[in-house]
């Protein structure tokens, strides 16, 4: 095949598969009042799970089954990426080499903004209920944190096996807590396994903090672990 | 009961506790994941029973407190139980076979698996869209992961292909959903409102979400990377890849059919009929096990997919058919999957490798009959009820191509089977205590689920049919000597013919005794084999209790069933023979073929009814009739073997094992006669575009008569001459049949008659000579009369019955055949049998004389006589043939008065032992008279003519000139009838023979073509893929405007 | 063009560049930052789906709870986003993985170099 025929099937199949988009596009009139899932949410959440972010209260308790399966597949990447790469390493005592040791300037920033932005990532994912954020954007901040020790030091290495513990104890009791509320409340994941305290304080929306902590953890947990597999690569050259 | 959410829990909760665990500890790992697939097993099976029993009621399960659609719901019904359960299942029995690889990878690889397991249960029971989305994503990668398992590097190429193709399905799925959820302002699927195709914002939402739902189930020809992922993962994970995650896709798109509404329906039909074919094809050219297995499960899907769409409206029977063919494909697959990892090298071939382990022999057959959709397995009773409806909807080009494409796939999963059993392998067996103790729970699967099936079906349970169940005995039995199988089988032949003979009609009752008696009779002749003879008995048992079946059959489902399994029986049979894999293929594809034909006829018939009596094919619209008798008669004909579709026939016949050939020519054949005269009297004379059909059918006997009989005259192998010779003389009985007048059916009953007792006695003379002689070639015999006296003697008499000339009993039929024709104005078909007799003589000559008599060959001068058990049969049949010669009134008088009273007449006259017909009389008592009073005559003339005669030795000649290069020609017995082949040399050119052979490699050159598709480059996929969806977006756009 | 009708075009027009960069690219490391361009284009469209013109984020903190009906946009599409970005970044994730461990088989990350397995 040549280059332009190559190229041109795809891009003849594009334009007819743009075509499908532009009647999409064509027939779309946004709402002029939200459709009935939508209201149920709006009037709803707060007497439901007294969380203040209603898209909170959807992501962990009304489609926590979703949420549970994000967290999954964040878990299994990183099980998945941990062995692809676990079985294809470096050979030994070449660690590093061929990279320039990581300067001053980004070690002692390394040190000073790590605890400010565990901090922020721990602020974030405790505060999804009431303000944007929550466990995935938090378990970001916190994974970012350990990006950056990586990359300060790259012979520094964390335990695999504390962020393995981490992230499977916080799944585990993640877990658990939707049992709970099979068991003490309305059904799998429902947050009112404990009071829903008062509207928009922090210990409000009954386990909805809580989940969401853990879910921070974990993801915190899962993108380190996911960094760490892929940091190993750079010692292969 | 617990929740069934805690199938979702426990899979998860396991995964995240293998976490938890010591690096080291890969053995504790593995057992913690074994029992968490035991416990989301038992919590399946468990529901399963209950909602079976009634004992629950289908629930929904609701998260966080709120209804649906504004929490996500799952449901637990039937439907839901059990394919969890099988997923459940397939998943613990995957993880103990690949248990040395993921203990060499670690837990993490143990997590990836309850996920995997996990997704799949949740995929099923959802009822969220965007829920279903994440479970299938899950699913992917885990799927990604899981890939990694193979030691084949190949695999990493795979799984990336694997990953591009699916984020283009995800881009579509989610546009899809997103649209879809503007438009019912809810996710919940029972929500989603039903639309009709049309292709405005919601319904081109539907479609995109149905579209890459059924991208999922890898659609023909948008499939490459799946094909690559079966071939190169490890045994253990494709078994998981398509048994367990292909049935919780295919359940998702059902549920999304079933919400989308009726209008949606073609497009599943549609894509499933084209995949079902085209993996098919394909599946032709494949000569590698695993991804000869992977299209077969393309092709299977495929099908599922079609019935989903074109059981739309069927309620729960769309359940009981698709379930059926899911569930049983499920097992199938996986069995196979599981057996492949057990046999090492890759090509069809190896597969030779599990004859050292019978019971995996059983196995395999079990699994490769329970794709093939064979009795009694559940594909079998999907089969049945989908083309009925078919029919009832008349939907006839749609029912033409899905059987075409089943025989096709029978004929990839025989021809498979077949080099298993016949070829050599290349390597050992990877014998494994495990993972067999795997591969025959999946077999034993089968045959449970085959019992549950049954009684569900509003037919008969064919797992519970008690000649069936006498076959079965002799699996386990086989460890006995074949003596006492023998005597065990001849016994139960014996007491069901006794205890089934009450209340069938005279020629019911014939036709039973020459199948079951006369089966025990050449069962005799089994007591010659030495040994155990492993796997002769549960196949000939088979094959005698399709037969018994056949006969006392009442309605048409039974009929089909003893009809396929006669059909299986005998091919396994004919297998046996040393030479006969490509035979035994040619004989299945034909017989199936002609079943299927038997099962559309069936089908048109019953317009609608799933119960069908035979008795009312007599009652069939007139506008439907003659198209019935054709599919019918074209089946039957099939197993006659009449000219065009008989080129099966000379192979399977003449490379079975001595005593099979007489089985399968003196007694598998009368099932097609005994169709067809079922046929002819039900329906008696159709008209089709004018041509009356019984004509037609007369023409094809005579002309099957003529030319199997000069055909048979150009033989040098003697089974293959009696062979041939077979086809001629079913021509007769056919030509007798068609005529529709007295006589002609008394003339094609001596013929079934006759036949089963001359060819059985033959093809058994032959094949003790050829015991004894270690050929079938006739050339290479001569003189024998000598050594073999008996055997000669049974020849002697077979030729003279066969040939009709007085006193045998092939006179009778020759005086009723001669009366027959006389009464009937078809004067052509008429000269041509009649000049079929003259060409009959030569072959018959030909056997005798080259055989027994002439020059005996030097390496054959100490050949003894057949062995006793080969001859006693023999010497049975010759003892009948003179009575009934001498007494044709014993079962001819009443066979007569029966034929008189369908047609109302009395053309012969029975006064004592004479029998008067208008044109003549016959009088066998007479005849022998004179006849031996002829003979004795000639033989002391003779005796006196020679009285001085000299005996010379047998090379008391001279020879002269060189050596011969090829010595065989210069023996007279090698082309014996030179002069007559000059003559009509031009039948032999194989016509028939180049008509089929040019459609199979019509077919093989499709599929040949096709592959090239098949580039084996990721990118190059995900466009076919996207090539693909627009097609069908462009199709269905014009079929809903 | 009101602003739904430009961020839907925009995540149109994105899925469809993202797909023609991956099928015409036959590095891989390309092909797996085009299908990111798609995924983009696909949460674009996602949350341009859940807009209702002059509406507020579905935050109660400021809005009383008797006017959220009335004054927020739809939240859910904004709860499925979050799953789909979070799904997007483990298949790429897992892509780039493979990516280096078909390198690391083979030296190489064109695509049409791993087509030995076919037909």
């Amino acid at each position: 095949m040549n280059f332009t025929t190559r190229k041109a099937i795809p891009l003849v199949l594009l334009l007819l598969l743009g075509s499908v988009f532009y009647a999409l596009f064509a027939g779309y009139t946004p709402d002029e009042t939200l459709n009935r899932s939508a209201s149920y949410y709006a009037s709803q959440t707060v007497q439901d799970t007294g969380a203040q972010n209603v898209v909170t209260a959807i992501i962990v308790t009304y489609r926590g089954l979703d949420t549970l399966g994000e967290v999954t597949v964040l878990f299994l990447t990183a099980a998945i990426v941990g062995l692809v790469l676990a079985h294809s390493k470096a050979p030994k005592g070449r660690s590093g080499s061929g990279f320039l040791p990581s300067g001053e300037l980004l070690t002692t920033g390394t040190r000073m903004l790590v605890p400010v932005i565990l901090l922020f990532g721990a602020y974030v994912f405790l505060n999804g209920h009431l303000t944007p954020g929550g466990g995935f954007q938090g378990g970001a901040i916190v994974a970012s944190a350990m990006l950056l020790m990586l990359l300060s030091d790259s012979a520094e290495r964390f335990s695999h096996r504390l962020i393995s513990r981490i992230e499977s104890s916080a799944g585990l009791t993640y877990v658990i807590l939707g049992l709970l509320g099979m068991l003490f409340a309305g059904g799998f994941l429902d947050n009112r396994i404990l009071p829903l305290g008062s509207f928009g304080s922090i210990l409000s929306a009954g386990a909805i903090p809580l989940i969401y902590a853990l879910i921070g953890l974990k993801v915190g947990a899962e993108f380190s672990s996911i960094l760490t597999s892929l940091e190993a690569t750079e010692d292969s050259q | 009961m617990v929740s069934p959410l805690l199938i979702l829990v426990a899979g998860l909760g396991a995964a995240f506790l293998l976490g938890l665990l010591r690096d080291t500890s890969e053995r504790v790992a593995f057992y913690v994941t074994v029992a968490a697939l035991g416990f989301m097993s038992f919590v399946a099976l468990s529901w399963t029973v209950s909602l079976a029993l009634g004992q629950v009621q289908p629930v929904d399960i609701y998260t966080a407190d709120a209804r649906p659609p504004f929490a996500i719901n799952l449901r637990m019904g039937l439907p839901e139980a059990t394919l969890a359960s099988v997923v459940a299942l397939i998943g613990l029995l995957s993880a103990v076979f690949m248990r040395r690889d993921l203990m060499r990878l670690g837990r993490q690889s143990m997590a990836v698996l309850l996920v995997l397991i996990m997704a799949l249960s949740g995929l099923i029971m959802t009822r969220d869209l965007f829920n279903l989305f994440v479970f299938i994503e899950l699913i992917v990668i885990a799927s990604a992961g899981l890939v990694l398992l193979s030691q084949d590097t190949r695999a990493l190429g795979a799984g990336f292909k694997y990953l591009i193709v699916s984020q283009v399905i995800s881009i579509l799925l989610l546009i899809g959903v997103i649209f879809t959820y503007h438009a019912n302002g809810s996710l919940n699927i029972d929500d989603i409102a039903a639309t009709p195709m049309g292709f405005t914002g919601a319904s081109l939402a539907m479609f995109l979400v149905l579209i890459a739902l059924v991208l999922e189930l890898k659609p023909f020809p948008a499939n490459g990377w799946a094909l690559d992922i079966y071939e190169s993962a490890h045994p253990g994970f494709s078994a998981l890849f398509s048994a367990a995650s292909g049935t919780a896709t295919l359940f998702a798109v059902l549920k999304l059919f079933e919400a989308s509404g009726p209008d949606w329906a073609p497009l599943a039909t549609g894509i499933g009929l084209v995949t079902f074919v085209g993996a098919n094809v394909l599946a032709l050219a494949q000569d590698h096990g695993r991804r000869l297995l992977g299209y077969s499960s393309v092709g299977q899907i495929g099908l599922v997919l079609m019935v989903v769409g074109y059981g739309a409206d069927w309620g729960v029977g769309l359940y009981y058919v698709a379930g059926g063919l899911l569930i049983s494909h499920a097992i199938a697959k996986a069995g196979l999957f599981w057996l492949s990892g057990m046999v090492k090298a890759r090509q069809l071939t190896d597969w030779a490798a599990l004859r050292q382990n019978p019971v995996l022999v059983v196995a395999f057959a079990t699994f490769i009959a329970m794709l093939s959709g064979l009795p009694p397995f559940p594909a079998f009773y999907a089969k049945w009820t989908l083309v009925h409806a078919m029919a009832e909807y008349a939907d006839y080009p749609l029912m033409a191509i899905f059987l075409i494409a089943a025989l096709i796939e029978a004929a990839v999963l025989f021809r498979w089977f077949g080099m298993a059993i016949k070829r050599e392998a290349t390597l050992p067996l990877a014998y494994n205590l495990s993972h067999e103790t795997v591969v025959l729970i999946a077999m034993t699967a089968g045959w449970v689920l085959s019992f549950v099936w049954g009684p569900l079906s509003g037919f008969d349970n064919l797992v519970t049919v008690v000649p069936f169940l006498f076959a079965l005995l002799f699996l386990p039995l086989d460890i006995l000597p074949a003596r006492i199988k023998n005597v065990i089988a001849i016994a139960g032949l014996v007491v069901w013919y006794v205890t089934s003979t009450g209340g069938l009609d005279p020629l019911r009752m014939i036709f039973l005794t020459i199948m079951v008696l006369g089966g025990a009779l050449l069962l005799l002749a089994s007591f010659h084999a030495k040994g155990r003879r492993m796997g002769f008995y549960t196949p000939a048992m088979l094959m005698f209790a399709g037969m018994a079946l056949l006969v006392t059959s009442t309605t048409s489902f039974q009929f089909f069933a003893a009809w396929e399994f006669l059909t299986v029986g005998s091919y396994f049979l004919i297998l046996r023979g040393a030479n006969s894999e490509p035979h035994a293929l040619s004989y299945i594809t034909f017989s199936l073929g002609g079943a299927f034909a038997l099962l559309a006829g069936f089908a048109i018939a019953a317009e609608g009814h799933y119960t069908f009596y035979l008795e009312d094919l007599s009652e069939v619209a007139p506008e439907l009739a003659p198209y019935v008798f054709v599919l019918l008669a074209a089946g039957f004909l099939t197993k006659t073997a009449t000219m065009g579709l008989h080129i099966w026939l000379p192979g399977a016949h003449a490379e079975a094992e001595t005593d099979v050939s007489p089985m399968v020519s003196g007694i598998l054949l009368k099932a097609g006669l005994f169709g067809l005269f079922v046929l002819v009297m039900e329906m008696g004379r159709q008209e089709l575009y004018g041509v009356d059909l019984t004509v037609v059918l007369v023409w094809l006997g005579a002309i099957s008569a003529f030319i199997g009989a000069v055909l048979a005259a150009f033989q040098e192998d003697a089974k293959r001459l009696l062979a041939y010779s077979s086809i001629s003389q079913m021509g007769y009985a056919l030509f007798g049949l068609a005529l529709m007048n007295h006589l002609g059916w008394l003339l094609a009953m001596m013929f079934a008659i006759n036949h089963f007792v001359y060819k059985s006695m033959l093809f058994l003379a032959v094949g003790g000579v050829k015991e004894r002689t270690h050929t079938k070639l006739m050339y290479k015999m001569g003189g024998l009369i000598t050594l073999m006296p008996y055997s000669f003697v049974s020849v002697l008499v077979g030729i003279i019955a066969m040939s009709g000339v007085p006193p045998l009993s092939g006179f009778g039929g020759r005086w009723i055949f001669y009366n027959a024709i006389m009464t009937t104005d078809l004067r052509l078909p008429m000269i041509l049998i009649f000049m079929a007799g003259p060409v009959g003589f030569l072959y018959l000559f030909r056997l005798i004389h080259t055989i027994f008599l002439g020059q005996p060959k030097d390496e054959l001068r100490k050949v003894k006589e057949a062995p006793f058990w080969i001859l006693l049969p023999q010497m049975i049949f010759v003892a009948f043939l003179i009575a009934f010669a001498a007494l044709p009134g014993m079962i001819l008088q009443r066979v007569d008065g029966y034929i008189g009273t369908l047609f109302g007449d009395r053309p012969l006259v029975w006064t004592g032992r004479i029998i008067d017909s208008q044109y003549g009389t016959w009088n066998p008592v007479a005849i022998w008279g004179v006849i031996i009073a002829v003979f004795v005559t000639v033989l002391l003339l003779l005796v006196w003519m020679n009285h001085n005669a000299q005996r010379v030795k047998q090379f008391n000649i001279v020879f002269s000139a060189e050596r011969p290069f090829k010595p065989q020609t210069t023996h007279f017995a090698w082309n014996f009838f030179a002069p007559y082949r000059k003559a009509m040399g031009f039948l032999e050119m194989p016509v028939s023979t180049s008509f089929w052979t040019g459609v199979s490699n019509a077919l093989h050159g499709t599929a040949e073509f096709a592959r090239k598709f098949y580039t084996g480059n990721g990118q190059t996929y995900a466009v076919q893929l996207l090539l693909f969806v627009i097609a069908v977006y462009l199709i269905s756009m014009g079929a809903s405007s | 063009m009101n602003l739904v009708q430009i961020s839907l075009a925009t995540g149109f027009l994105l899925i469809l560049l993202g797909l023609y960069g991956a099928l015409t690219n036959r590095d891989i490391l390309r092909m797996i930052v085009s299908f990111t361009i798609a995924d983009t284009g696909v949460n674009v469209v996602l949350v341009a789906v859940g807009y209702l013109p002059g509406r507020e984020a579905p935050i109660l903190d400021t809005i009383p709870v008797a006017e959220a009906a009335s004054r927020i946009t739809d939240p859910v599409p904004q709860a499925l986003v979050l799953t789909a970005i979070v799904i997007g970044l483990g298949v790429t994730a897992l892509m780039l993985a493979y990516a280096y461990r078909l390198f690391r088989a083979r030296g190489s990350l064109d695509i049409s170099e791993f087509t030995e397995l076919k037909w």
